[in-house]
């Protein structure tokens, strides 16, 4: 067996286990180094299995989704009561905003349900404003109190707060005009739905990160 | 409403999400607290949780396999925001699916394969190679002998090799070459399995993973001699 059989053969038997393999490598110093070296790669490869960790943003972008897509249900059994809720929250300066913060959302999915179920076509009147949730359900999600919760995080974070936040009210205004021009186009109502979804998810990430 | 889409898409995308670092910042938050309590499910309450939408249950099962499937991602593609979007779509599409889970197959098996495959669509999608393009047949030339690889035979490969610098040589291995040795020699599967995934026969799974050991070695040797001159 030459070298260059030797190594073609390495694809079939990798550990050079076979006696012609033996034959050639007790004779060939190279190839004996070959063979240890490709058995080191192969011992060392099951160390990249969990080498990595993924950035935390990963999750996050991953819960985000899935709270849009509907996957994550809200919890009966192990959600706190309502008093216990609004005890904890009364402890806080902001505590109150945080009750509002799923108040709030749930009027608004309210609103777009009845909205989009009791109103006949003769009450969609053109040009009529719509009333899925009016800036005061918005204020009900108030931006500045949004702010103030992570007011005391780092200026690059609250710099993005900021930026998502202009991002979500550019989309909430662009679909709502949209929606004012055309009461019946039913993609721009679920694209205001999902506006005003992406804005009270985005308060909810707000306050879990403010919380103590 | 081209606009708006854009925006969703915007906001969606967690460069652009203000929120989506809210686990690596302050301690005791919420997430914090949840990921506690998911280390505490065991697996299969972990799925039956996530089935009716528990949202602990769903990070318990990331937290357990996040790590795998990252490192699968981040070494198919070489490329961690690619890794991170690829880890992102896994899961997903793992959510999505796991009320028909019947548990036939272990949850890990399932999970990986699906990962796996959403690798390599994403990368069959890119317009790169699955297996190598190079040459698969095993006819080699003299040149191919190990004596007159890249002149880097001086250094020998003794002791074992560092994890960071294997790491760096798996990634700059051509596409084809680093799939099939990763699938293999990482995640453990059999060339059988690996001809099923990647679409290829055994013959040109076993030749692939030989050419990128070799090319491994290479990489390695490589590597090693030029830290030997630096020194």
């Amino acid at each position: 067996m030459t070298c260059v059989e030797l190594q073609q053969s390495l694809a079939e038997i990798e550990n050079g286990s076979t006696a012609e393999q033996q034959a050639h490598l007790r004779t060939c110093s190279s190839c004996s180094a070959l063979v240890e070296e490709l058995a080191l790669i192969i011992a060392a490869a099951p160390a990249l299995l969990e080498a990595e960790e993924p950035s935390p943003r990963v999750w996050n972008s991953i819960e985000i989704q899935l709270r849009q897509e509907g996957l994550i249900r809200p919890q009966r059994a192990n959600q706190p009561s309502a008093l216990s809720l609004a005890a904890s929250a009364s402890r806080s300066r902001w505590g109150w905003a945080r009750l509002m913060v799923p108040a709030a959302a749930l009027m608004i999915l309210i609103g777009i349900y009845v909205n989009q179920r009791f109103r006949t076509p003769q009450q969609l009147v053109k040009g009529q404003p719509l009333a899925i949730t009016s800036e005061a359900n918005i204020a009900g999600l108030n931006d500045d109190e949004l702010l103030q919760e992570i007011s005391n995080q780092s200026p690059a974070l609250r710099a993005q707060y900021a930026d998502s936040l202009r991002r979500v009210n550019d989309y909430i205004a662009d679909a709502k005009r949209i929606v004012d021009a055309d009461p019946y186009d039913e993609e721009a109502r679920r694209s205001l739905m999902e506006a005003y979804q992406q804005k009270s998810m985005l308060f909810e990430l707000a306050m879990d990160r403010s919380l103590p | 409403m081209l606009n708006s889409l854009r925006i969703t898409q915007a906001i969606q995308h967690k460069d652009s999400y203000a929120a989506s670092d809210s686990i690596a910042a302050g301690k005791g938050n919420l997430t914090d607290r949840r990921q506690q309590n998911s280390s505490e499910l065991s697996e299969a309450d972990a799925i039956e949780r996530a089935k009716q939408g528990d949202a602990e249950a769903f990070q318990a099962l990331y937290d357990r396999h996040k790590r795998r499937v990252y490192s699968l991602c981040l070494r198919m593609t070489a490329n961690t925001a690619e890794a991170e979007d690829l880890t992102q779509e896994a899961f997903l599409q793992l959510y999505r699916k796991i009320a028909t889970f019947r548990g036939e197959s272990a949850f890990s098996t399932w999970l990986h394969r699906l990962s796996v495959n959403v690798v390599l669509m994403h990368l069959r999608r890119k317009g790169l190679p699955v297996v190598s393009l190079e040459e698969t047949t095993q006819g080699g030339t003299e040149e191919d002998t190990p004596r007159k690889d890249f002149g880097a035979e001086d250094v020998a490969l003794a002791g074992s090799i560092d994890r960071l610098q294997l790491q760096k040589a798996v990634d700059s291995l051509p596409p084809g070459y680093r799939t099939i040795f990763v699938l293999h020699d990482v995640e453990g599967y059999e060339h059988n399995e690996i001809a099923s995934i990647v679409g290829c026969s055994i013959g040109n799974s076993k030749s692939q993973l030989h050419k990128a050991r070799m090319k491994l070695r290479d990489l390695l040797k490589i590597n090693r001699a030029a830290k030997a001159g630096k020194s």
